[in-house]
């Protein structure tokens, strides 16, 4: 596979410049012709950069362009399907300036080429990567409704709680509750980023920090980045840390000795150091859940305690710490202690909460605008292209669907990204199909994509299983399937065909390896393998259409026996 | 058999490939999933390529995004140091060598000797020391002099408009939920957790909503689903594993080295084809197929092979001669070929190996079809292994000559079954007599339910022997989530019961007193009915032999071996088929016996 290569613009007006060149060609003067014939399919056209196309393709390629340009000029040839048809494009090839713009803008109501132009191939590839980008870094949407987004509130105030700090001086501490990917971690980030003056700022999280120990360390080795000071605990610490793994087995994690707290001097020490330094200090706790969990919680303890302390006016600098969490009771976890001398101030976001809202979130990253030049043309044929995406009635009816299950932002960019990543020379606009196509593949995969596809002993023993489901036995072991599949295999005359005992016992270890059978219980010793208790995760309904799609006859009279 | 994908892409997989490039090369997400239910391995080895493709590539040419990548497969990586560092060195591209003591990478210049492989933590400092290290590359060896440790120093103008990616491949990342479950989340997290450029690609043949943990501590992937391979692709990445193999058969002592020349590339896809439509309705992944066409192939190929050198020695012997031309003329129409004849006699003239005729490759087909199956028998549950397998079904001398009725058995596919059932057998029958009727007695005690032990060994006048068979069964089979409505099943298919010893003692005692006391000699001290059996049943080599039986996992203990207060309990430990044959051995009719008859 070729790296995708972007054509400069400067490359395209070459492009444009052979195209004159042909032009003068006595081909060209046929173009009525031509333009009755069906024109190419999509599919002829090369995906990508063509950097190895030869002078005289290319020079086909523009007569093709040029040949159909003249076709949607003629009034009579109006019935070709053109996409979001509502009127031709005027244009043609004497309007093209030499070397430059070869397509006039588009007025609102014109449509939009079918095919894409060669010459604007390369602005497509531009376009998927701009899309690509902002999809990564969604744009926040105001809503311009009487009511203000959940977020936009809580940025407000997280913004002039860390302004306390940095500028003030001020201890300060808050939650940030929110549902999964509703934009917490993205929340603090650009509060952070805003700041005037630039604070020290200790990420920790409660997925990588297990305990009080490892989260002092990751304090102790962020502050020495930050500041260029060593603050590792004494050697002490490190003496438990140093002891060689068991000589005897090296695969073996040594337990970790969690049950080794830092002395609390130790905690203490250094997080009471923390707001003695030059700057001002924020610390921001993801999954804050999990750190109360702690034995103990010694560290919110210390952590919540130092920022009580703090003083304005006493010489020393401020210090904010952040929980981010996804659990509402959060605050009840705390003890009693630790409670005490948290703020209780709590932000909250939220995802968006309107379809508009989505809708204003994908019109925004698939209309991103490119940074590099591109021919004044692309722009508003691009927005054309996405207006009547979103103004399709199937897209908006997928949105709809899509978004009354979730409302997760992080669903719709990865929708997005597959339907961006599938714009190609052939299909250039984002459409219907392919909106679907990705929300298929995107926003809950089928689980069980392989069933039509299975090998036959497989979705024989599939078979097998539906039957005891049905004969009221949801559990099975091997040995009930494989007799079972004896049986039929001895009493039908469209016998399947017959296997020895070794693909059978494969295809049972096959579909438990896929998780179509999953243990009924946990594993014991005293079981042998063919007597452990399985379950088919599948129904009915899916095995059934997996038989049919297969397609054979003795399968599916084996299965309608059920 | 990676060798096969490792210069191009197969057939079939241009789609995700080019899907991935694109990402991987623009803004991709930093967490994505490969999911391949049907071919994992090769789309894992497509994915390694593309990686370690765009590596190399961004490398030579000057494009301002370079790579750094580990591919890094969960099963070897079982716990969290093989994991940290097997990712880490990949990504540093750092080799332990020997010589000096096969340290891990450790960082680089003034920040060198870290441990990175003792925590999470850790592991994040090691990923961006190297993201340090190749900010700075090797051009920057001469200022890091001049640069205080502190990894401050700017980069120097030539790379400061370098954007460093790190690729994380996990293969078989299915595993991480078992092996290394608190690192799922954070390597989910890595780029956010890390604050770096980092992508993790999870490639598994199992779902993601398989191995989610919980609360959706994870966020979710961006999916991205192979289709599965279509036959006309199966066939072909197969058919092209024709041209590698050439290149690496001529080291193998087993493969003949002319096996694989390229003439003979037609009838391997013919070969392949008919390997095909006979083994794929079972198996579908195509390393597998390749694996039964790599064992069958040098078998197949070998009586052309050798017809081939036989008429060889037969041109040379005739050439000595100094006869060859009259040869050529009259031996032609029996041999091999048929071929158009001009070019056929440059090759016969030559001794090259050409391609042997319509009818004989119909006819060498025909004659290997049938150990198609029992190849795919034989080595798809790897029963036995390729190589085995390929020395064990060498075709017959002369094959192609033979008459059909002298064509040996083991080319009608017929032997592969027998060889492993027989094996079986031949132990069972090696274990002396008491052993015998222990495993049934076994057998017996465990598909039996205990409440029918009266009706089926109570012996003498007790009537209650004779009592009625209790309605629905016993009510703790009901428990067992085997569903309480419907049919019965068979004990003999839910799996053996537990039971206690003294009860296989005393059904053991039913058997030996009803067919094995008359083949005893003659005692005159034991009058009772019975007594002598008593005493057998007692004796030590009894429990010696449960012991023997049990080690042997003939009998499953399922009791606890510490305790001595408890009597032991056990399970039997073998299948129907084993125990018919047992009891066939030392004469009882198994069925009479069993409360469900079969
Ligand atoms: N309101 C929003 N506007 C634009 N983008 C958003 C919004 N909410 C979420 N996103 C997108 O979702 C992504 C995920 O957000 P983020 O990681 O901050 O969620 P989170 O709340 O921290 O999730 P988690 O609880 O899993 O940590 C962000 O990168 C952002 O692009
Ligand atoms: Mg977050």
């Amino acid at each position: 596979m070729d790296c995708v290569e972007i054509v400069t613009p400067s490359r395209a007006s070459l492009r444009i410049a052979n195209h004159h060149s042909t032009a003068a060609s006595p081909l060209l003067q046929q173009p009525r012709i031509r333009a009755s014939t069906p024109t190419r399919s999509p599919q002829a056209l090369p995906k990508y950069g063509r950097r190895g196309v030869s002078p005289s393709k290319k020079a086909r390629l523009a007569l093709d362009d040029a040949t159909q340009l003249e076709s949607n000029e003629t009034p009579q040839d109006g019935t070709e399907p053109v996409f979001g048809g509502t009127t031709h494009l005027r244009s043609s090839v004497s309007s093209r300036r030499k070397g430059k713009a070869t397509w006039r803008p588009l007025a609102s109501d014109e449509a939009l080429p079918r095919i894409l132009p060669s010459e604007l191939e390369p602005c497509l590839e531009l376009q998927k990567r701009a899309i690509l980008k902002s999809l990564q870094n969604l744009p926040d949407i105001d809503e311009n409704d009487e009511h203000v987004s959940a977020n936009a509130t809580a940025y407000g105030q997280l913004n002039d709680l860390l302004k306390g700090t940095v500028l003030r001086g001020e201890g300060n501490s808050c939650l940030l509750i929110g549902p999964r990917g509703s934009g917490k971690t993205r929340l603090v980030e650009k509060a952070i980023a805003s700041l005037p003056e630039r604070p020290i700022v200790i990420h920790l999280s409660g997925h990588a920090q297990h305990n009080d120990r490892l989260a002092i360390r990751e304090i102790a080795w962020q502050l020495a980045q930050q500041t260029g000071h060593s603050f590792l605990p004494s050697e002490g610490d490190n003496a438990v840390e140093e002891t060689p793994p068991d000589p005897e087995n090296p695969f073996l994690d040594e337990p970790e000795p969690n049950i080794v707290l830092p002395p609390p001097a130790h905690l203490l020490a250094l997080i009471s150091v923390i707001p003695t330094l030059p700057r001002p200090t924020i610390i921001a706790l993801d999954a804050f859940d999990l750190f109360a969990a702690h034995p103990r919680q010694s560290l919110l303890y210390c952590l919540l305690d130092t920022v009580q302390s703090c003083r304005v006016g006493t010489g020393t600098k401020g210090i904010a710490v952040i929980g981010i969490t996804t659990r509402v009771d959060t605050i009840n976890l705390l003890e009693k202690r630790v409670k005490s001398r948290f703020s209780g101030r709590m932000l909250r976001t939220a995802c968006p909460g309107r379809l508009h809202h989505w809708t204003e979130l994908a019109r925004a990253a698939l209309s991103a605008s490119i940074s590099q030049d591109v021919p004044e043309e692309w722009p508003p044929l691009w927005k054309a292209a996405v207006d009547s995406f979103l103004h399709d009635a199937t897209v908006m009816e997928n949105f709809k669907e899509t978004f009354s299950l979730t409302r997760d932002v992080q669903t719709l960019r990865r929708i997005l990204t597959t339907v961006a990543t599938n714009l190609t020379a052939a299909s250039p606009y984002p459409s219907a199909v392919k909106l679907a196509a990705s929300t298929g593949i995107q926003r809950c995969p089928p689980r069980f994509s392989f069933l039509a596809s299975l090998p036959y002993p497989a979705i024989c023993l599939c078979i097998a299983a539906v039957h005891y489901q049905t004969a009221g036995h949801d559990a099975f072991t091997f040995e009930m399937l494989h007799e079972s599949f004896r049986d039929q295999v001895r009493t039908s005359q469209s016998a399947p065909i017959q296997i020895e005992g070794g693909g059978i016992g494969m295809a049972f270890e096959r579909l438990i390896a896929l998780r179509v059978f999953t243990p009924v219980a946990a594993s014991s010793s005293s079981t042998t393998r063919e007597f452990v208790l399985y379950r088919l995760v599948l129904d009915r309904n899916e095995v059934k259409r997996a038989v049919g799609v297969m397609g054979q006859t003795n399968l599916k009279k084996w299965f309608s026996k059920a | 058999m990676d060798s096969t994908t490792t210069d191009m892409t197969p057939v079939g997989y241009e789609a995700c490939t080019s899907l991935l490039t694109t990402l991987l090369t623009s803004y991709p997400p930093p967490f994505m999933f490969v999911y391949d239910p049907e071919t994992p391995r090769l789309t894992s080895s497509v994915v390694r390529t593309l990686v370690q493709d765009l590596k190399t590539r961004s490398k030579t040419a000057g494009s301002p995004l370079k790579f750094a990548s580990a591919v890094v497969n969960a099963v070897a990586c079982f716990t969290r140091r093989l994991f940290y560092d097997t990712v880490l060195n990949a990504l540093a591209e750092w080799r332990p060598s020997w010589e000096d003591g096969c340290g891990n990478w450790s960082g680089s210049g003034s920040m060198s000797g870290q441990r990175f492989n003792e925590n999470f933590d850790a592991f994040v400092h090691g990923l961006q020391a190297i993201r340090t290290l190749l900010e700075h590359g090797s051009d920057d060896l001469t200022t890091k002099t001049s640069a205080k440790g502190k990894g401050k120093a700017k980069a120097t103008s030539n790379n400061e408009n370098e954007t460093h990616r790190l690729i994380i491949v996990i293969e078989r990342a299915e595993r991480l939920k078992d092996s290394l479950p608190d690192l799922l989340v954070p390597l989910t997290r890595l780029a956010e957790l890390s604050q770096l450029d980092v992508i993790t690609i999870f490639v598994s043949d199992v779902r993601w909503a398989d191995m989610r943990p919980s609360l959706g501590a994870s966020p979710d992937p961006y999916y991205i689903d192979i289709p599965a391979l279509s036959k006309q692709n199966t066939i072909e990445i197969m058919t092209t594993a024709f041209d590698t193999m050439a290149s690496c058969s001529s080291s193998s002592k087993l493969v003949d080295a002319e096996a694989y020349s390229p003439v003979l590339r037609s009838l391997y896809d013919q070969f392949i084809t008919t390997l095909y439509s006979i083994c794929s309705p079972f198996v579908h992944d195509v390393y597998e197929l390749m694996y039964i066409a790599a064992a069958r192939w040098p078998g197949f190929i070998l009586p052309v092979l050798e017809a081939h050198r036989a008429y060889i020695e037969e041109l040379d012997r005739l050439r000595a001669d100094g006869r060859s031309h009259e040869f050529d003329s009259d031996h032609r129409a029996t041999e091999v070929s048929a071929h158009s004849d001009d070019e056929m006699r440059d090759h016969d003239i030559a001794g090259i190996l050409y391609l042997p005729t319509e009818d004989t490759r119909i006819r060498l087909v025909r004659l290997f079809t049938p150990s198609f199956t029992s190849a795919l028998e034989g080595l798809y549950p790897r029963l036995t292994h390729a190589a085995d397998w390929a020395r064990e079904h060498i075709p017959p001398a002369n094959l192609l000559t033979l008459p059909y009725t002298q064509i040996p058995a083991h080319m009608s596919g017929a032997l592969g079954a027998q060889t492993t059932g027989g094996a079986h057998r031949r132990d069972i029958h090696a274990f002396p007599r008491t052993s015998q009727f222990i495993l049934v007695a076994a057998f017996l005690a465990s598909t039996n339910s205990p409440k029918s032990d009266m009706r089926m060994f109570g012996r003498g006048t007790d009537e209650r022997a004779k009592r009625r068979r209790r309605k629905g069964g016993s009510p703790r089979k009901a428990r067992e989530g085997t569903g309480g409505g419907g049919i019965k099943i068979p004990q003999r298919l839910l799996g053996p019961t537990p039971f206690p010893v003294d009860r296989l003692l005393a059904i053991l005692g039913v058997l030996l007193e009803e067919y094995d006391a008359e083949t005893r000699p003659q005692v005159p001290q034991f009058a009772i009915p019975g007594e002598y059996t008593d005493m057998e049943i007692a004796r030590v080599s009894i429990h010696a032999a449960i012991m023997e039986l049990a080690s042997m996992r003939l009998l499953i203990r399922v009791s606890s071996a510490d305790r001595v207060d408890a009597t032991p309990t056990f399970k039997c430990g073998i299948s129907y088929d084993i125990a018919l044959q047992l009891a066939r051995e030392i004469g009882i009719v198994l069925n009479d016996l069993l409360w469900d008859s079969v």
